[in-house]
């Protein structure tokens, strides 16, 4: 009996090791500033762990160090899912403190958000280079998608075989248009939703499991 | 006399094959041009000439080791370089080694010089001599093709430095763009920033802080213990 049991056990280990229990997918939540990484990274772990990933904010470069988000348990037909979350700073070219002071910011401030916004832009192209096994890469659908970071982006993700995900976010928004986005990056699959509103968050998270499972 | 070593004042006439593997007396590879027409300057030769000419009393005993060398050049070449070069020789071992000297022929050296009026006669045949040895040795060494390119440059060169409005922007640009691909973050302003996302990309180096002087913070591979590059 004893015997059965640890045989049973061990299989069970296997098949665990099998569905990435041990060893899970780290997904990196990519995309321009002001796309809405965080607000996704926090609905997905709010919905499937209870916490929150990050304060989220309309004003850019909100979140400027990246944060993880660790054994996210996703369920997906029967089956589990455990992807580690890592919501990564805003990617841009041109970072102006200037863009702060809009938002009620005192200039000493804005330089500092803008210097750390700029290590933040670093360390995500770090961690795009050595630690992370598949992008979800979040747009904004009311703004134009063909621009110098999303084409630069793309194609180092795709350059490294990495497995990756387009999200046209903001569908609630009046001046969404998921087509422009399906069309900038026509060899992905482009998936709508609202991450602030929870819209079409069910078909997100199949193409998760589909996609890092 | 053209050509002079910048190290030891050795003067070589123009056309001249020995300098072109260094100066034989001190092995030195920099010298300087000067033209028949720039001698003729006064103001040169009024700077030049009058150290020289303070030089001039004591020229027997320094006078010894480039008479010497430049006997053996005479040697050395072949009769027809010798023809040509003569004037120009016999100058150099007359007078003091100091091309400086040599440029003040006119007016300074005359009083050095035993034959003055010989001496000027011999300025004009040299000038002349010394453009037909420029034009053979250039001729002997550079294409057609080389010369062009060279005055092309030479052209492009003059008109750029006064008329700095057309051409500048071009080398600033170029400079920018140079800056954007080699740098991964250029500091524009304090608080303002331009970053090239494929150099940072590319650095396995992590820039963990930067600094508005420019400096930036990086962890370095071997503290990340991982040996994988």
């Amino acid at each position: 009996m004893g015997l059965l049991t640890n045989l049973r056990d061990s299989i069970s280990r296997v098949t665990d090791g099998l569905f990435a229990a041990d060893d899970p997918k780290r997904i990196g939540i990519y995309g321009p500033p002001n796309a809405g990484k965080t607000t996704l990274a926090n609905r997905i772990a709010r919905d499937w762990t209870g916490d929150a990933v990050g304060p989220e904010s309309h004003i850019p470069h909100e979140t400027r160090r990246a944060r993880r988000k660790e054994g996210v348990e996703i369920e997906r037909n029967g089956r589990t899912v455990t992807i580690d979350i890592v919501d990564t700073p805003g990617v841009t070219t041109k970072v102006d403190y200037k863009e702060f002071l809009d938002h009620d910011m005192e200039k000493d401030d804005a330089v500092r958000r803008s210097r750390e916004a700029t290590e933040g832009v670093a360390e995500a192209m770090h961690w795009l280079r050595e630690d992370v096994d598949g992008v979800i890469y979040v747009l904004d659908s009311t703004t134009d998608p063909f621009t110098q970071v999303n084409t630069m982006l793309i194609g180092i993700i795709e350059s490294q075989d990495l497995p990756a995900l387009i999200l046209a976010n903001k569908t609630d928004l009046p001046g969404s248009d998921v087509q422009q986005i399906a069309n900038a990056f026509p060899q992905h699959e482009t998936i709508p939703l609202s991450a602030l509103e929870g819209d079409n968050m069910d078909e997100v998270y199949t193409k998760i499991a589909e996609y890092f499972g | 006399m053209p050509h002079q070593c910048t190290s030891c004042g050795r003067t070589f006439p123009d056309g001249s094959k020995e300098m072109l593997s260094g100066c034989p007396d001190c092995g030195g590879n920099k010298f300087q041009f000067k033209p028949a027409g720039a001698t003729e300057d006064p103001a040169v030769d009024d700077d030049a000439g009058s150290p020289s000419a303070a030089a001039d009393p004591s020229p027997s005993t320094s006078e010894d080791g480039p008479a010497s060398t430049s006997d053996e050049r005479a040697t050395d070449s072949t009769p027809d370089e010798r023809a040509a070069d003569s004037t120009p020789d016999e100058r150099a071992a007359d007078q003091t080694p100091s091309e400086s000297a040599d440029a003040t022929h006119s007016d300074d050296a005359a009083s050095a010089d035993p034959s003055p009026e010989t001496d000027g006669t011999e300025q004009i045949a040299d000038r002349s001599d010394e453009d037909t040895a420029q034009a053979s040795a250039r001729s002997e060494v550079v294409s057609p093709d080389e010369l062009d390119r060279a005055s092309r440059e030479v052209e492009g060169a003059e008109t750029s430095s006064p008329a700095d409005a057309e051409p500048q922007p071009g080398i600033d640009a170029l400079r920018d763009e140079l800056n954007d691909q080699f740098e991964s973050i250029r500091i524009v302003s304090p608080g303002q920033y331009e970053l090239n996302l494929m150099e940072l990309y590319d650095r396995q180096e992590y820039i963990i802080s930067l600094q508005e002087d420019g400096r930036y913070v990086i962890e370095m591979p071997d503290a990340w213990g991982i040996q994988d590059e």
